[in-house]
């Protein structure tokens, strides 16, 4: 009940025709002023107009092809809408109202805020590429890709970038990476990992991981919910919703990539190598950790190189928060954490300014003590992508 | 049986809104009382206030936009239809779906909880 003595405050509003953006910051200002804040997975437009001045030849005319396309109301520059979500179309009933691509200038009002230390830029179009059955042309895209973002967000203030790779092209992945790693912005190597066939740990794969460890740039597997693709684990004649996909889509695929990539040896023979997961959520690594361990004991000698058992490997894996699970308590987050052990590589990430993007409340909501909040929130992330502190 | 006032309803406190003229149909307020943040529709004529922070990441319910939804039951014969046009809050967050009149969540177990909104003396005044 209302006491007399409660402040009232009443305010006319309007329906968001987007979904509500940077207001949950806003709304934690003071709190979040003390922390060090990384977001790990952040987007911008990225269609593929803007990748235009920077294809040329035949893959420039394939291109300007596209560009005249208008795909159902939605530009018809995006790869992500042409190839994502045609299955399900519409399925939502456009709820929730669909969220914009941010611009560059959006962007840099969030950070103006100076909330969030340092945004970390993952392509959004271009997650798709993973399972473009043409290796030259996914290869053509990324390098657009690449250039552009270099080009529009290098020497800005907390904005840094990860490099995408058409894991279906190794060796021009790896230049594409020689090429990069040099930049002071660029602090990753994102790769698509959604319908790579074989699974990523597979020897055609490893000049991407040879070049990646020579330049010391962490790797991370970014997911999609798309799976117009019939590739393993996931078919799309397994999906008939796409609430389907997007549950199980981004875990799955991960927990593939994961035990592919150590069962490969790959953290045995590039040591210095780290990786991450993007937008997969965080229940299921306890699951994979434990699951693979339990098999490993029967089935040690099909994977001589290890030299420990798997889970040891994964709890080397960093792990982006979103799209974080509610749990039933506030004190369940930490319960989690420490079955996976990820107290000092759980790294907090919104997906913004995606629809799925996770609001800073659905964080801050768990308890947890001062420490660890710190390390989610940033410092994990700080030590993986090698950024310097900035308060 | 009619609806008996509850003893603690004598002392419970109106809050001013707005005058009537100042919120008219199809519009919306943002009341905060304290810490509490309340969502008030006019939605033809007719007054609902809910709870207006949804429970999941705290996204101003205030803000969502009123739309209808598809059903699927019994009573439809299990056939999926479309339903509440109008009367259905999406939470401009993530886009969980509340019943304005009632503050149930489709397709959850909870709902949120709803005020009693009066009209006295051209002001229209939230009770709570
Ligand atoms: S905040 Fe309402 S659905 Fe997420």
């Amino acid at each position: 009940m209302a006491t007399d003595a409660q402040s009232v405050k009443v305010q006319k509003v309007e329906p968001s025709f987007n979904p509500v953006q940077d207001e949950d910051l806003d709304q934690y200002s003071d709190e979040l002023a003390e922390y060090t804040i990384v977001d790990v997975d952040v987007h911008v437009d990225d269609t593929l107009m803007f990748m235009l001045d920077y294809m040329e030849g035949h893959f420039r005319k394939r291109l300007e092809t596209i560009l005249q396309v208008d795909f159902k109301g939605e530009p018809g520059n995006s790869l992500r809408n042409m190839i994502a979500h045609i299955a399900w179309l519409g399925s939502s009933y456009d709820k929730p109202p669909r969220a914009k691509l941010a611009s560059k200038q959006e962007l840099l009002k969030r950070m103006e805020k100076g909330i969030i230390d340092y945004s970390i830029l993952f392509p959004s179009e271009l997650l798709p590429i993973g399972y473009l059955p043409e290796p030259k042309w996914a290869a053509a895209l990324a390098t657009a890709y690449n250039e552009y973002m270099v080009d529009a967000y290098q020497n800005l203030a907390g904005i840094k970038i990860a490099i995408v790779v058409a894991p279906q092209y190794p060796e021009r992945a790896a230049e594409e990476i020689d090429h990069h790693a040099g930049h002071p912005d660029i602090v990753s190597v994102c790769i698509p990992d959604v319908g790579v066939n074989p699974p990523i740990g597979d020897q055609k794969y490893w000049p991407i991981f040879e070049a990646a460890a020579r330049h010391s740039l962490p790797i991370c597997f970014h997911g999609i919910e798309a799976l117009i693709h019939d590739n393993y684990p996931l078919r799309v004649a397994h999906f008939p919703t796409l609430m389907q996909v997007n549950s199980m889509g981004f875990p799955f695929t991960s927990m593939l990539q994961i035990m592919s990539v150590v069962c490969a040896g790959i953290p045995v023979r590039f040591p210095n190598l780290k990786f991450a997961v993007l937008e997969a959520g965080l229940t299921w690594m306890p699951f994979i950790m434990y699951r693979l361990d339990a098999a490993y004991l029967r089935y040690r000698t099909e994977l001589p190189a290890l030299e420990k058992k798997p889970s040891d490997y994964i709890r080397a894996w960093h792990i982006g928060s979103h799209e974080l699970e509610a749990l039933p308590g506030r004190g369940d987050l930490v319960k989690l954490i420490e079955l996976y052990q990820g107290q000092n590589t759980t790294m907090w990430a919104s997906d913004w300014p995606h629809l799925e993007r996770d609001l800073i409340a659905g964080f801050m909501r768990y308890d947890m003590d001062e420490n660890l909040r710190r390390k989610i929130l940033g410092e994990n992330a700080l030590r993986f992508f090698g950024l310097p502190p900035q308060k | 049986m009619p609806q008996q006032p509850s003893p603690s309803s004598r002392s419970k406190r109106k809050i001013t809104v707005a005058a009537v003229e100042d919120f008219p149909p199809g519009t919306r307020m943002e009341v905060q009382v304290g810490r509490a943040v309340i969502a008030v529709f006019n939605i033809d004529g007719e007054y609902y206030a809910l709870y207006g922070r949804c429970p999941h990441q705290s996204a101003p319910l205030s803000r969502g936009r009123l739309q209808g939804t598809v059903i699927c039951n019994a009573e439809t014969g299990w056939e999926t239809e479309w339903a509440y046009d109008g009367e259905v809050l999406v939470c401009p967050g993530h886009g969980m779906e509340y019943h304005l009149k009632s503050g149930k969540a489709f397709g959850y177990t909870f709902k949120l909880r709803t005020y009693e909104v009066v009209v006295e003396e051209g002001q229209v005044k939230l009770v709570m």
